[in-house]
């Protein structure tokens, strides 16, 4: 095989070592820091994005919580609003239908009373009348000429009257 | 019909000598320094513009550190990294070898055993090295796999003692072979093709375009072997087991 042709041996070797020296030391020096630099600064630039998402992220959630609970708050409040409004609606209701039941039940007894008291006027006129008449009729009787029956009428009638009287 | 090995001769373009020591410029080496040529244009290139929204040539370079910044993480841990510039710098050679090996009237510098044995040797001494100043006499116990019973070592030493002295023969065979190889089928059916002529040689030559392709795929795969390999070794040193 011409690659075991030992003539070029030393030639090859040393510039293979040459060769590869010099590209060690140039890309060492001169190549290999910007493209790691770059790389690094990206890793860096994309981690840092990361973060700051994840932070926006919390941060977002934490104030859709805040105001999920703000809401349910407002919520039981408006509740409890209605509730007491509700409340205070059959209450001022109970209270007037009470209070209409008695107004009313006063106005029947006052009713009912002065009725009664009138009634009574009434009948006290007329017994006042009654007697009147009766002294009027017994004036005139008494001017008159009377028969035994009208003797014995006017005993009866009177004693009727008497008995009327005190049943009433 | 033509020798399939012909592609591997080397011929003297220029005569030099260093001390004594023949240093003559041949396709070789002339291959060599356009392979250093275009890895520094590349990465110089690709490096300037430090967007942070890289562009095409950037994003490959790029996409290239990341990847054998993966291989150095996966095989050696966080503290592999420091070798970075080293194991970078040769898989990008081996890669760009291989690659510049498929254009056609070019040199497959890979494909020369010496090439090939300089890497794996120096590979092997560095991790050698490596491994002593890390744990001192302590670094002889990578020839006992852990949890050996004591009457063993007799036995488990010179085992060990041989699969480590194979790391670098292998290293240095595996790539020079797969390369070897690729370039002598691609010379037979090469060969076959104009031979055959008209009427039967669109069959060998159907076949070298398909070779072809994998032969482009081989070349990165043989890089990434040598680099994961290198990666395995120095890990091994630094961690011991």
């Amino acid at each position: 095989m011409p690659q075991f042709d030992s003539n070029f041996f030393s030639s090859l070797i040393f510039w293979e070592i040459i060769s590869f020296g010099i590209l060690l030391w140039i890309l060492y020096k001169y190549a290999f820091p910007p493209i790691l630099e770059t790389l690094e600064a990206r890793e860096k630039k994309i981690r840092e994005s990361i973060e700051q998402a994840e932070k926006n992220r919390a941060e977002s959630e934490q104030r859709l919580q805040t105001y999920e609970a703000k809401l349910q708050e407002a919520t039981q409040e408006a509740e409890g609003i209605v509730n007491e409004a509700r409340d205070q609606a059959q209450r001022l209701l109970d209270e007037n239908q009470q209070r209409i039941r008695t107004e009313t039940d006063r106005l029947k007894t006052e009713a009912s009373q002065e009725i009664d008291r009138e009634r009574r006027k009434a009948l006290q006129d007329i017994r006042k009348e009654t007697a009147d008449l009766a002294l009027q009729v017994a004036e005139k009787i008494l001017t008159r000429n009377l028969s035994d029956d009208d003797h014995r009428r006017f005993a009866q009638e009177a004693m009727d009257a008497v008995a009327d009287h005190q049943t009433n | 019909m033509q020798d399939p090995l012909h592609a591997f001769e080397l011929h003297q373009i220029l005569p030099l000598s260093l001390f004594g020591l023949d240093i003559s410029l041949n396709k070789a080496t002339l291959v060599m320094w356009v392979v250093v040529a275009l890895i520094i244009w590349f990465l110089l290139r690709a490096g300037s513009s430090r967007s942070l929204i890289p562009g095409k040539l950037q994003n490959l370079a790029e996409v290239l550190v990341d990847f054998i910044r993966g291989i150095i993480q996966d095989t050696m841990g966080t503290d592999g990294l420091r070798y970075f510039p080293l194991i970078s710098t040769l898989f990008l050679f081996i890669l760009f070898c291989n690659l510049l090996g498929l254009i056609p009237g070019s040199y497959t510098v890979t494909s020369q055993l010496v090439v090939t044995g300089v890497f794996a040797i120096s590979v092997y001494i560095l991790s050698l090295a490596i491994g002593f100043s890390i744990h001192g006499g302590k670094f002889l116990g990578i020839l006992v796999p852990p949890g050996t019973p004591g009457w063993l070592l007799p036995l488990m030493i010179p085992i060990e003692l041989i699969s480590q002295l194979a790391r670098p023969i292998s290293l240095a065979v595996r790539l020079f072979a797969n390369m070897t190889a690729g370039h002598v089928i691609l010379g037979v059916l090469f060969g076959l093709t104009i031979t055959g002529g008209f009427l039967i040689g669109w069959l060998p030559f159907s076949f070298t375009i398909a070779l072809y392709g994998l032969e482009f795929g081989i070349a990165f795969i043989q890089a990434y072997i040598f680099t994961v390999l290198t990666c395995v070794y120095i890990g091994d040193a630094i961690h011991l087991h």
